[in-house]
Parts: structure tokens; sequence; C-alpha cells
């Protein structure tokens, strides 16, 4: 199924300055596979070489934040929003 | 083109570039670039058409290395970064050094957590260089306070020298392809066992190109019931070092610079021990003409109190003009000149963000 994937500002540059793009996903795993085929300059910003999600990284998918069930097998289903977001920081 | 001197100010928000013609009297600043990013290394690239490399290492979306053909007027990322295999299991942390390597174009990057990689295309593509980055004592290493990173690469000829902390000094006498560890003599105040095999925390080494069997290091001092083991010289390519800190207000600190014509002349940066700054809050660089023998305290135009910053590891470096000018950046965000190698000092820039390295060049 085509999932909405939002893009944070600080990472817009890495495609092109778009806000949204949509891939075939049935996980959130399958998601970001799909973000490493389709837009490896994004990938790389969200994903350690090894496949983890970056520290200062969060996914959402809707409202919930996918470390907290359960992480990249959280399941997507039509019409889900997956949300990249950057956690808080300063200094 | 007439001459200029560029300096690459590796900062925690991005890296500046400034310009001055030789006299040195007045530098242009530019930047920075990758605005916001901390850059911990960069590389003044004089084998062909000048080209800058600086690393950008985000905490949040991970590293760049950036790239200049314009003596940093401009700069883009390259097209990929060092990178641990998939199955690997260790994921890039950080940059700590970019280096020139073999020939006119190989680069070589020294990365946290502590490997080696080298690029043939100007950083386009890169390879792990397996000899050190999957050494049977790799999985001994511990971080350091600032992370276990590979922070120093010496080439000369076959021979390279790396500097991990905490592994300590790694010697190549075939090109790269096997290390050994080469600490005999090199301190370690944090081990039961004060000459370890490995494991020390090197904080950064030097020599001269006219001189390669001599090398100096600034280790990790400041223990008072091992004196001595933080400022150290080896008089055979690095197989056995003993120590030259006597003399000296403290044997802690992270830079160490030889004069580039003259390779008796070696400049270091005393800190207190325990607040790593600068002894009584007066700085000083400390200059030996006679290889480390006797020491002199160089502060004509530097803050007689009440500084109290920190000059960290790839942060003093000197150009190579006739009379060469000595210059350090601060963990205040200040950046000194001192002009003939130190002798007289003055603030060029006053309030950068901290400075995390300094590379010069006269291109």
């Amino acid at each position: 199924m085509l999932i909405a994937v939002q893009i944070p500002t600080a990472l817009r540059a890495e495609i092109g300055g778009t806000k949204q793009v949509s891939v075939e996903a049935s996980t959130v795993r399958d998601a970001l596979e799909q973000l490493e085929l389709l837009h490896p300059k994004l990938y790389r910003s969200v994903c350690e070489e090894t496949g983890a999600v970056r520290r200062h990284i969060n996914l959402f998918v809707n409202l919930k934040l996918v470390r907290r069930g359960t992480g990249l097998n959280t399941a997507l289903h039509p019409g889900d929003t997956l949300t990249i977001m950057p956690a808080v920081s300063g200094g | 083109m007439t001459e200029r001197v560029i300096l690459c100010i590796g900062t925690k928000k991005g890296l500046f570039v400034a310009e001055a013609a030789k006299a040195r009297r007045k530098f242009n600043l530019r930047g920075p670039f990758g605005s916001g990013v901390g850059v911990n290394t960069a590389l003044i690239d004089t084998r062909r058409t000048p080209k800058i490399y600086a690393s950008s290492c985000n905490a949040f979306f991970g590293m760049k290395i950036l790239v200049s053909t314009d003596l940093g007027k401009k700069f883009r990322e390259t097209k990929a970064v060092p990178a641990f295999p998939k199955d690997d299991g260790r994921a890039l942390a950080n940059i700590w050094s970019l280096e020139a390597g073999v020939g006119k174009k190989e680069i070589l990057a020294g990365v946290e957590p502590a490997a080696l990689f080298r690029s043939n295309n100007g950083g386009d593509s890169w390879e792990l260089v397996p000899g050190i980055s999957n050494h049977a004592h790799a999985p001994h290493w511990q971080p350091g306070a600032g992370g276990l990173c590979l922070h120093t690469i010496v080439r000369d000829g076959d021979r390279v020298h790396l500097g991990i902390s905490t592994g300590g000094h790694y010697l190549s006498e075939d090109g790269g392809e096997t290390f050994k560890a080469s600490n005999t003599g090199v301190g370690a105040g944090f081990f039961p066992d004060p000459n370890p095999e490995f494991g020390q925390c090197v904080h950064k080494i030097a020599r001269h190109p006219d001189a390669p069997g001599r090398l100096y290091m600034q280790n990790h001092g400041g223990w008072e019931e091992r004196p001595g083991i933080g400022v150290l010289r080896s008089d055979d390519y690095g197989h056995s070092w003993y120590s030259i800190a006597e003399g000296l207000p403290s044997d802690f600190g992270f830079p160490i610079v030889v004069h580039p014509h003259d390779p008796d002349t070696v400049f270091v940066v005393p800190l207190e021990t325990s607040t790593r700054s600068c002894p009584d809050g007066t700085p000083a660089v400390w200059r030996s003409r006679n290889g480390g023998g006797k020491w002199k305290r160089l502060t004509k135009g530097l803050p007689r109190k009440e500084s109290f910053f920190t000059v960290l590891r790839d942060a003093m470096t000197i150009d190579d003009l006739k009379r060469p000018a000595l210059y350090f950046g601060t963990t205040t965000g200040q950046l000194w000149m001192g002009r003939d190698a130190g002798e007289e000092w003055s603030c060029v820039f006053d309030a950068l963000p901290p400075i995390y390295c300094v590379k010069v060049a006269v291109v």
C-alpha cells in the first residue's frame, strides 16, 4: 500500500525540497528500505549504516512513536502517515 | 597568482575560511559553511589544484564531507562518506582526521569509532582500511572523553603512524597493509600497568619531513604518580619513546606542532589537568628549540590573566612561510596568530564559535 512519509524541514534539502514522499510499504522497516532505494541521501540522514534509526531521530506512525511500540516492525495501514522528526536540542 | 595564506577554522557551528596576503596583516573571513554543524577536521590539499575538505558531523543526521575547489568560496558535499559494511555492527559517529595519502589523489579519513578509510576519487567513494580498522586489538580499545577516535594520521612513505584515543600509537611499515602497536615508553595513567602494550590515550603526533625518524607525541599526561608521560619523543621512527616533559608547567595538553623549517623546534600548549584550561588562567605556548631539551614560555601579546580556554588537539598549526606564524584556536572562539613562530601574538578573530581545528596552507 502507498504510505505518505513526512519529511522535516531540516532534511528537505536531501530530497530536493520536498515535504512529503510516498512509498509502498506494509511496515516501517519496509518504508525505510524504500527510502534507502529511492532516496539514499535522505535515508542516510535517518538511519546509520547498520540500519538502526539514528539516536536523535524519532519516527511516528500517525501520532504514535514507533520506538515505544513494536519498532521497525510496526504495521502500516492504508491512510497512515509516517513522520520523520528530529529530537529537540539546543546549545 | 599572488600567494595567499588560507586558514580553515573548524568550529562547533561550521567551517570558516580566512584568507590573507603573505604579510598576514588582515584576514578576510568566509563562512560558516555547513552552518550549525561541528567541523572536527579539515584538509587543505595542495598536491594539485588546491582543494579544501572538511568533515561536517551532525549528531542528528550523520556525517558529510564538504569539498571546495575555489579556496573556500563555496562548498559542495562529496558523493559519499566513510561507512562501515552493513554487517559490521559499527556505525560512523564522527570524522576526526582528513589527511593526504599516497600519490596525488588518495585521501585518508580517521574516524570514530576508531577506524581508517581511504578514498582515491576525492571523497566520492571510500573503502575501509582493514589492517587497522579490523585489528585484533580493536575490540579492546576504549573511548576517551572525546569518543573512541582515530584522530592522527602521519605518513612517511611506507610508514604510517596512527594516533588512537584510547588505543595508542600504531605503526605500519608496509604502506598501511598491517599495523603494530608501537608504544614502548608511552605511559598510561589510567591502567594498573603503567606501560601497556596498547590502550594509551595519545592526543597528537607530529614530525618534520626532513627528520622522519624523529617524532613528537602529546600523550595524556597530568598523572602525579606517573610524571612526564605526557610529552614524548621518538628517535627511531616511533618504535620507542621517551619523555621530554621536563621544564614544562604541565605535561597535559592536546596539540603538538613542529616548526616547518627546523625539526628541532617543537611547540606545545600545557594545560591544567583537572580543568583542561590554561594554568592559572594565563595562556602560553611553550617552545623548545632543541627537540625538547629545554622549553621557553611564549606569551607576548597573549592575555595575562582570566583566560580559561582549552586548545584542542587539532586547533594549533603553523604556516610554512620563511618566517612562519603559529596559530591556535580556543574553545572560547578566539583565533590567535603568533608571528615569528610564536614570538608575538595577536588575536585574529575574537568571537567565533568554539574552535575544534585550525589548518593552514600557503597557496
